[in-house]
């Protein structure tokens, strides 16, 4: 039976096509001078410069984290490339006319059509390519309602008082090891900011593509909720199928004033290497928002790609009131591993949160779940609930919690649960007797594991997450 | 013995006792009955100074003491007392332990010599028969694992053990079969005296008929709208609360 | 490195005893090791710094009576410890089956089963351990024959007083088929440090019953671990009471080693002033069909801090596990901490594992009803911390123990105050 199993989660990545499209990519290497180049390729200008190089000589300083339960060779920061741009970006386009017809098919390949006219109503996308964004759409839209929505190279130009005073105000320079990598040589990315009072007339959405070898992908998205204001966001990634490793060390930084509300979704699915585990993206990501008086910021992941992930996305509660959700469903199989949680930083009073994480393994992958829940001490009547359930598929995976709880005000409520469970042979046998494939019975089953969480998801995604799985569960019995 | 003049209260910021007045002498058996949400838990929980309900105008007298200056359990030792609809479950508390301890404190509060533990153990034991609890009801946690209806005897047991001036009765039928209701009924009967009142919050008439009140009030909406005697309970037990619909009720929350 | 950890690598590679031998690979990892940090997981909220730091004097005028502490009614065979002292060793007129030696006067077989175990059951993971595997010259070795039954229950006292330095090893070694019950207590309030690791090999559908009393306060430091292996249709009920001082740390570690063992593992820890308390557990589940249910609860009041890290680890293969683990906590005071780190660690498909960990205020409901048949608040708190706890306490298997704890653990409480 098991094997019945394990062979209805062997999946294609559909994503590992390659684009064939010329870049302008930058010999590997790091140091201050690859550091100017980028600066200077985006004419920046000097005191982002400054705040790179700044973020750089902290990282020189810093050591890799080796605490997450996840193993790979050690990363030679040399030999990748910094920095790489289609070069029909050269010149920027002016309209979607403009853009190159090769860049517009991989987006439509991936199922993300970028042409208005075809486009899901109601979504804005930014479509970011190595390390450029192509092209943002329904701007004309969004800028009506006061939102702007724009590639952060732009903001640096258009919005420097917004991006000087945000960015870094949440994950600061030194915050980790990946996070100052990214500090110095981020590239592209997404800002938003919602004026007060404003709903957000549509879903924004990124979508991150990796295309060319030995590059690195080091985006940084900001976005900033005003008072009283609404957004949600959503984020896709994927990258060809290549033997080598890449790296992702992305970080996003929100920002909820008084009241507002930020939704930011993601469907991770960086390619994760093959069943050997060969190739895949190194998904190092440093996520976390901060909440101001009866904000809330919720997020909701699913994590399906990457060889391996490192990623925690985080609430700090500072406002009194405040509320934080974090939804989560990590699928390792072949040889992914991923260490994946989050952080609930509880500073206000009557703060809440919940955790939800379904981390389901199959193959010889290792899923973790990491979390951790603080009470400060001045955080009066605050609440957490965590629940992290782990479903096991085969006997050569692994799954493990390692929550970490810790209080300091007594009256502050912390309930931590977590259990394990497997696709039994009973369940399979009954959806069989109904007439069921196993491939279907277990894509059911696993769907019904991680329901909690897909229902978070905006219906768009949804619909992609649920495909997800399904893919992962294709051409698969014999 | 219990005079209440023109109580306010409010739970979680919500007002639910608009302005409530009861007159109790000695001796008598008032039911107060009500649609949900109309503030007859509330009443209960105010009286006996549970943390959260808070009193924003009124009073509300003992014998001349002023309730609502007191923490809980002086309040219980001047004799009120609350048989709740949902008694909590204490585990790792024995029934005994914890019966003991407060017999204690509220013989010492009106002057009696403490019991010794075999005179206590002898006096628990008679009072959990008259009640229908298995003596060894004592030895489990309070409330730990009991069902429904031995929560409820076991209100009335604590009742007779503490001997109050004024017993408040929240909905002690609610859930039970006859036969418990009987129990609960001849407890409280049983208790009846000329110095002694009781408070019966219920819903329905059917424990009424066993505990046949004095008075009967109708609570809506944070006030008494209508007092009367015992016919008075048949007449809303046939008619239902409907006629009190015009009035806008309470929120539902403050029941819990 | 810490300059008592040099000391200490210094006095070890003087001892010369009949186990050194066994003594140089802890010596070896000894030299290598670095003192624990902030950084160090294992080590993350206990500020070990402390222990370093404490500088010992002893005061001769400070002696015990060694034989103040007997429990009445218990009736055990009692080995006593005094600052690491070995008091006596029971005579001959010991129970069939029961053989106990003085780990420095051992001979014959008892070295030879002693040198076997010695560091074959407590993981090398642990620094202490290490110092204590180096430095332990003192200690005993408890041997039960296979299906012999102890009924007298076996209790080792380590009793530290001011300006001492401690390091005592016991070895427990279970036949197939044997019964018993040991006791580790541990008392002594006076500024002092001790290890004290014990390892007990318990065999096939052998049954232990164990207590570990950690109940050295004030100015003590104490680092120590209990240490099991448990054989097939192993049995072992085990119950530690952990109070804080200026420094504590246990280290409770399983290992099912032979299928179907059973153990149960309750813990409680009470901590008051500015106490500490560390306790690390794990369970390995190294072959199928294994169960462990693990209970564990504290309270933390005023300026105290708790840390509570307890793991399971389901290796491949273990299939048909069966582990829950279950850590509830009161925090008392805005002063208090408490941190709590319930981990699994699981690579078999076919178990069934679940852990939960809570931290909450004493229940406000409860203390309510208390209040409202007239216990005061303060009475009613004290009943209630007590009950929390008590659960636990009531499932001593020894009554004799239990009810020797119980106005101890009243006494505690009593002066615990919500804030």
């Amino acid at each position: 039976m098991t094997e019945q199993i394990e062979k209805a989660l062997q999946r294609e990545y559909e994503a590992g096509f390659v684009s064939d499209i010329e870049s302008d990519t930058f010999e590997p290497g790091l140091n201050e001078d690859i550091i100017r180049r980028i600066s200077a390729m985006k004419e920046e200008p000097e005191w982002m410069l400054e705040w790179r190089l700044k973020a750089f000589r902290y990282w020189l300083d810093m050591e890799e984290p080796e605490w997450a339960h996840v193993h790979y060779p050690k990363i030679d920061f040399q030999s990748i490339s910094y920095y790489s741009a289609p070069k029909s970006m050269k010149d920027k386009p002016q309209s979607l006319d403009e853009v190159d017809p090769e860049l517009l098919k991989t987006y439509e390949k991936l199922g993300i059509p970028l042409h208005e006219q075809m486009m899901l109503a109601g979504v804005a996308v930014d479509a970011v390519f190595d390390s450029v964004s192509v092209v943002t759409t329904f701007r004309d839209k969004l800028e009506e309602a006061g939102v702007i929505f724009c590639p952060i190279s732009e903001a640096v130009h258009k919005y420097p008082d917004l991006v000087k005073k945000y960015l870094g105000s949440v994950v600061p320079q030194r915050d980790n090891y990946y996070a100052a990598l990214n500090c110095a040589v981020f590239t592209d990315g997404s800002f938003v900011y919602i004026p007060k009072g404003t709903k957000c007339p549509m879903e924004l959405s990124t979508y991150f593509r990796i295309n060319e070898q030995n590059t690195g992908q080091f985006e940084r998205t900001l976005i900033i909720a005003d008072e009283g204001s609404h957004v949600s966001y959503l984020e896709g990634c994927t990258a060809p199928q290549r033997d080598e490793n890449q790296l992702h060390a992305a970080v996003v930084e929100l920002i909820a004033m008084d009241d507002a509300e930020i939704k930011y979704s993601t469907v991770q699915n960086w390619y994760p290497g093959d069943e050997e585990g060969r190739g895949g993206i190194y998904n190092f990501v440093t996520k976390r928002g901060i909440c101001h008086t009866s904000a809330k910021i919720s997020w909701t992941q699913v994590e399906t790609g990457s060889a391996v992930t490192w990623k925690y996305p985080s609430c700090i509660l500072k406002g009194d009131n405040s509320i934080g959700e974090f939804y989560s469903v990590a699928l390792t199989r072949g040889a992914q591993q991923a260490d994946t949680g989050t952080k609930m930083i509880h500073l206000g009073k009557n703060t809440k949160s919940t955790i939800i994480s379904k981390g389901i393994s199959a193959g010889r992958s290792n899923n973790s779940y990491r979390g951790l829940v603080r009470m400060n001490s001045s955080a009066v009547g605050a609440r957490n609930f965590t629940q992290c359930d782990s479903l096991l598929i085969g006997d050569q995976c692994g799954a493990h919690t390692f929550p970490y709880v810790e209080s300091r005000n007594p009256t502050a409520i912390v309930e931590h649960e977590a259990t394990t469970s497997k696709v039994s042979d009973d369940q399979m046998f009954l959806c069989q007797q109904r007439g069921l494939d196993p491939e279907k019975a277990v894509s059911m089953i696993v769907n019904g594991f991680c329901k909690e969480v897909f229902k978070e998801l905006p219906m768009e995604f949804a619909v992609e997450a649920g495909k997800l799985l399904e893919i992962s569960l294709e051409g698969s019995v014999g | 013995m219990l005079s209440i003049k023109n109580l306010h209260a409010s739970v979680e910021e919500k007002n639910i006792l608009k302005g409530l007045d009861l007159e109790i002498k000695p001796g008598e058996v008032h039911a107060i009955m009500g649609p949900n949400g109309a503030g007859k838990s509330t009443l209960g929980y105010v009286l006996t100074g549970r943390e959260g309900y808070s009193v924003e105008q009124g009073s509300a007298t003992l014998d001349g003491v002023d309730l609502l200056a007191l923490e809980a359990e002086e309040r219980a030792r001047a004799g009120l007392f609350l048989a709740f609809q949902y008694p909590v479950e204490i585990p790792g508390v024995s029934n005994l332990e914890f019966l003991k301890a407060s017999v204690d404190a509220v013989r010492e509060a009106r002057g009696e010599e403490s019991l010794s533990s075999k005179d206590f153990l002898k006096m628990a034991r008679e009072a959990s028969k008259k009640v229908n609890l298995p003596a060894d009801f004592l030895k489990r946690g309070v409330n730990e694992g009991f069902s429904g209806g031995e929560k409820k005897r076991n209100e009335i047991l604590q009742m007779l053990l503490l001997k109050p001036k004024l017993c408040i009765l929240d909905e002690s039928d609610s859930g039970l079969d006859i036969d418990a209701l009987q129990v609960v009924a001849e407890g409280v009967n049983s208790q009846r005296s000329p110095d002694r009142s009781f408070i019966v919050v219920t819903h329905y008439q059917r424990l009424l008929d066993y505990i046949k009140p004095d008075f009967v009030h109708v609570l809506s909406d944070g006030k008494i709208v209508k007092s009367g005697d015992y016919s008075l309970a048949h007449e809303l037990e046939s008619q239902g609360y409907a006629w009190l619909k015009d009035q806008p009720a309470a929120d539902e929350v403050a029941e819990g | 490195m810490s300059s008592w950890l040099s000391s200490a690598v210094t006095r070890a590679e003087a001892v010369s005893d009949w186990l050194a031998p066994q003594r140089q690979a802890s010596l070896a990892l000894l030299r290598d090791a670095k003192w624990p940090t902030r950084k160090t997981e294992a080590w993350k909220y206990l500020p070990i710094n402390v222990w370093d730091n404490t500088e010992l004097q002893a005061d001769a005028a400070e002696s015990t009576d060694a034989t103040s502490g007997v429990i009445e009614g218990l009736n055990s065979l009692d080995l006593v410890f005094v600052n690491g002292q070995l008091q006596s060793v029971p005579g001959d007129d010991l129970p069939a089956g029961l053989t106990v030696v003085s780990l420095a006067d051992a001979s014959g077989d008892a070295r030879a089963w002693a040198a076997e175990t010695f560091t074959a059951v407590k993981p090398a993971r642990h620094l202490f351990g290490l110092v204590n595997d180096v430095l332990a010259t003192q200690g005993v070795l408890i041997d039960v024959a296979a299906a012999a039954v102890i009924e007298q229950p076996i209790r080792i006292v380590n009793v530290l007083t001011k300006g001492y330095e401690a390091h005592t090893r016991v070895l427990v070694r279970l036949g197939e088929h044997a019964k018993a019950t040991v006791i580790e207590h541990y008392v002594g309030d006076q500024r002092s440090k001790n290890t004290g690791f014990a390892e007990y090999k318990v065999g096939d559908s052998a049954y232990l019953e164990h207590y570990r009393f950690a109940l050295q306060s004030g100015e003590s430091l104490s680092i120590g671990g209990s240490h099991f292996e448990l054989s097939a249709r192993a049995e072992l009920s085990s119950h530690l009471v952990g109070f804080g001082s200026t420094l504590q740390r246990v280290d409770v570690d399983v290992t099912h080693a032979g299928e179907h063992a059973f153990a149960k593992l309750n813990a409680i820890y009470l901590l008051d002033g500015k106490e500490l308390f560390d306790l690390h557990s794990t369970i390995e589940h190294a072959v199928p069909n294994g169960t462990t249910e693990e209970n564990v609860r504290g309270i933390v009041a005023d300026n105290s801090r708790a840390v509570f890290n307890g793991r399971i680890h389901i290796h491949r293969g273990a299939q048909k596990t069966l582990a829950e683990l279950n850590n509830r906590n009161l925090l008392m005071s805005d002063r208090a901490e408490i941190n709590t780190k319930p981990e699994l660690e699981i690579y078999a498909d076919d178990v069934r594992c679940a852990h939960g960990a809570t931290i909450a205020e004493i229940d406000k409901k409860a203390l309510y009803y208390m209040q409202s048949r007239g216990v005061s608040r303060s009475q009613a708190q004290i009943m209630l911390n007590f009950g929390f706890i008590n659960e636990l306490v009531d499932q001593m298997p020894n009554q004799v123990l239990a009810d020797w704890l119980r106005p101890q653990l009243r006494d505690r409480f009593a002066g615990m105050e919500v804030k």
